[in-house]
């Protein structure tokens, strides 16, 4: 078993020598549960606590801690099968074709460009999202690969996104990266050009103008 | 096998948000409204039960069900719960139905409840959003309406659909629910449009991702469903003229990450190169397959043999997309079977008479289960009495079809569903 290559290893020592996590930890305090207030209505004898729950929390990248490494680094790294050549990022750590059996992936650097398979105009999103409506959310074939990765794609007016078109790969300054897939965004590539106006580009901004404003109601 | 598999009962409490009911309260009450319908059933009859309940997030509290367990007083009974994302509920009911089909058992309760009012709707999104693969796409500002969305934008594009189509989803099913006054959609605010909501009632809702808006959108809710899983045997003996055969069930997978659906080996494999994409969800084809072919329905003929279905419409789009993975139409035909309305009251195959998921609202861990319950009421022509009126009776239907649903169609399940 021991000499199965498709084994991942298990490091039994890590001794991290770069640290940073004061950078991003600053000051927060860790509470853990935290009762901090209640609601009561006496009529219908309803009673409601307010529960504040917050903690640090570890994320190992592990086996795809290269692909972190990278980030940090402003580079993109994929995988790839040694057996049938198929490429992937987000990066698979075993091949996903059943004849491959499991079979380990290769790291490979990837070119910092892509192309547009589908997109939205998010409009609404989750809570530490809201400030930045609204974005494109692109999924984007990256470097040939067999599988398409969602992030945002910035650099123009959100209606004028289109299927196909070319992007590349921007990098948050590199004192702002966290080894996450939001230390990049995407952008039209260099020479891209939206096309004209259109009733369908019309409606989306129609759309998102009211989401403009709702953002700039909250400060 | 031979041994066929009942629903033999069912209910569901309101949905809404917020509600004022604990988990084990909405149990109770679903369990009491069984009893009404069905007066031979009684606790002593359970032997096995399966809990259907998504997110420990929304209730702070791991393991939940054993708070449920114990407080309908079932201890010394078996009990598991089943946690599928928004197949939750369709996946609990395929439990049930392996553990009474493999003859294990002969009564078994399926109950599932969500208390997502525990939090405000984005940080609710954001909760959900956790199910999807959180490395790549929550932190990059993803939820699932943004996901479904990006798929469905594809879709219109490659099928010639437009957000007028997708919309008459979203009424079809607001408008049914109006009947219903479990529903979120009769409870809320929305009291104002009864019946009479629009097209432009629903492209003039506020932008979620497009082309989703706010009404093509399902609910956040607070609610519970149970459902009564038995051998066809004790269903003649207890519940007779009030039962129905689970007669096709299917349950199947896709990625988690849609960008991964481009070129998937084993969906080529199965269904050739291409598929399916980012704009199908091959899942809900492959366990609708599954259960046709254990029903012995012909897919082709499946919109004809179908009467009435309950179809998970978390978003107007995904609902339209489900249309051609059932088979019902391809894409040369979509067009026109959504234009015609063959999925409205007056068409060929009602969808969503219940209110489905926009209509209804989606407490996640309950939603699978009320789907079965509502199909269940049509089989067994409970509906005018569970409704508030009979306009959204399915008369004389023989074969209904359920499907529940997760993830961006991670993991879909579908059952066909019949009268004795």
């Amino acid at each position: 078993m021991t000499g199965d290559k498709r084994l991942h290893r298990i490091p039994d020592k890590v001794e991290y020598d770069q640290r940073h996590s004061d950078d991003f930890r600053g000051d927060v305090k860790e509470v853990g549960f935290h009762f901090c207030g209640y609601d009561y209505d006496t009529a219908e004898e309803q009673l409601k606590i307010y529960l504040h729950y917050d903690q640090l929390y570890y994320w190992k990248l592990a086996e795809l801690s290269k692909m972190g490494k990278g980030f940090l680094d402003g580079q993109l790294w994929g995988t790839k099968c040694p057996k049938c050549g198929d490429k992937f990022f987000p990066p698979r750590v075993n091949c996903w074709n059943l004849d491959c059996n499991l079979e380990k992936t290769e790291w490979v650097q990837l070119a910092q460009k892509g192309v547009v398979h589908t997109f939205t105009i998010a409009g609404w999103s989750g809570k530490s999202s809201l400030k930045r409506l609204p974005f494109v959310l692109a999924y984007v074939i990256v470097d040939g690969c067999k599988t398409a990765v969602a992030n945002e794609l910035r650099g123009l007016k959100p209606w004028d996104a289109e299927f196909g078109m070319p992007v590349k790969v921007v990098w948050a300054p590199k004192k702002e990266r966290r080894a996450a897939i939001t230390d990049f965004h995407f952008e039209p590539a260099d020479g891209w050009k939206p096309g004209p106006m259109n009733p369908e580009k019309e409606r989306m901004k129609e759309l998102c103008e009211p989401v403009y404003e709702w953002v700039k109601s909250m400060q | 096998m031979t041994r066929r598999v009942c629903i033999a009962g069912g209910a569901v409490t309101p949905f809404d948000y917020p509600m004022h009911l604990e988990p084990e309260s909405m149990v109770a009450n679903c369990i009491v409204e069984t009893q009404q319908d069905i007066p031979d059933f009684h606790l002593r009859d359970l032997q096995f039960m399966v809990y259907s309940h998504f997110s420990v997030h929304f209730g702070k509290q791991l393991c939940p069900e054993w708070i449920v367990h114990d407080h309908l007083g079932l201890v010394g009974l078996p009990h598991i719960r089943i946690e599928n994302g928004g197949n939750t509920g369709g996946s609990a009911l395929y439990g049930a139905f392996l553990a009474v089909k493999s003859g294990l058992f002969d009564v078994v309760g399926v109950a599932g409840w969500e208390t997502m009012d525990n939090v405000t709707q984005s940080q609710g999104s954001e909760f959900i959003a956790l199910a999807s693969d959180t490395r790549y796409e929550a932190l990059a500002g993803g939820i699932y309406p943004i996901y479904y969305a990006a798929m469905a934008y594809k879709f219109m594009k490659e099928h010639g659909l437009t957000e007028e189509d997708f919309a008459l989803a979203a009424l079809k099913n607001r408008n049914n629910a109006a009947d219903n006054e479990k529903t979120q959609w009769y409870r809320g605010e929305y009291q104002q449009y009864k019946r009479d909501l629009t097209v432009d009632d629903i492209l003039k809702s506020r932008l979620i991702s497009y082309p989703l808006k706010r009404y093509d959108c399902c609910l956040m809710s607070r609610g519970a469903a149970f459902c009564l899983v038995t051998s066809e045997e004790w269903a003649k003996k207890n519940a007779d003229g009030k039962y129905v055969v689970i007669d096709g069930a299917g349950l199947s997978s896709c990625t988690i990450r849609a960008g991964d659906r481009l070129a998937f080996p084993a969906w080529t494999e199965m269904y050739g190169k291409g598929y399916p994409d980012m704009t199908e969800f091959a899942a809900c084809r492959r366990s609708g397959e599954v259960a046709y072919d254990m029903a012995g329905i012909e897919y082709k003929r499946a919109v004809k043999e179908v009467d009435v279905a309950e179809i998970h419409d978390a978003f107007s789009s995904s609902e339209t997309q489900i249309y051609k993975a059932l088979h019902w139409c391809d894409k040369d035909s979509i067009r026109q079977f959504v234009r015609e309305k063959r999925t409205f009251m007056e068409g060929e195959l009602p969808v969503n008479p219940g209110g489905g998921l926009m209509g209804y609202g989606h407490p996640v861990g309950a939603t699978g289960i009320m789907s079965a319950v509502e199909c269940y009421y049509q089989l067994t022509d409970m509906i005018p009495k569970k409704h508030r009126s009979s306009k959204t009776y399915v008369r004389d239907a023989d074969v209904g079809l359920v499907n529940s649903h997760a993830g961006t169609g991670t993991s879909i399940s579908n059952f066909i569903l019949r009268r004795p």
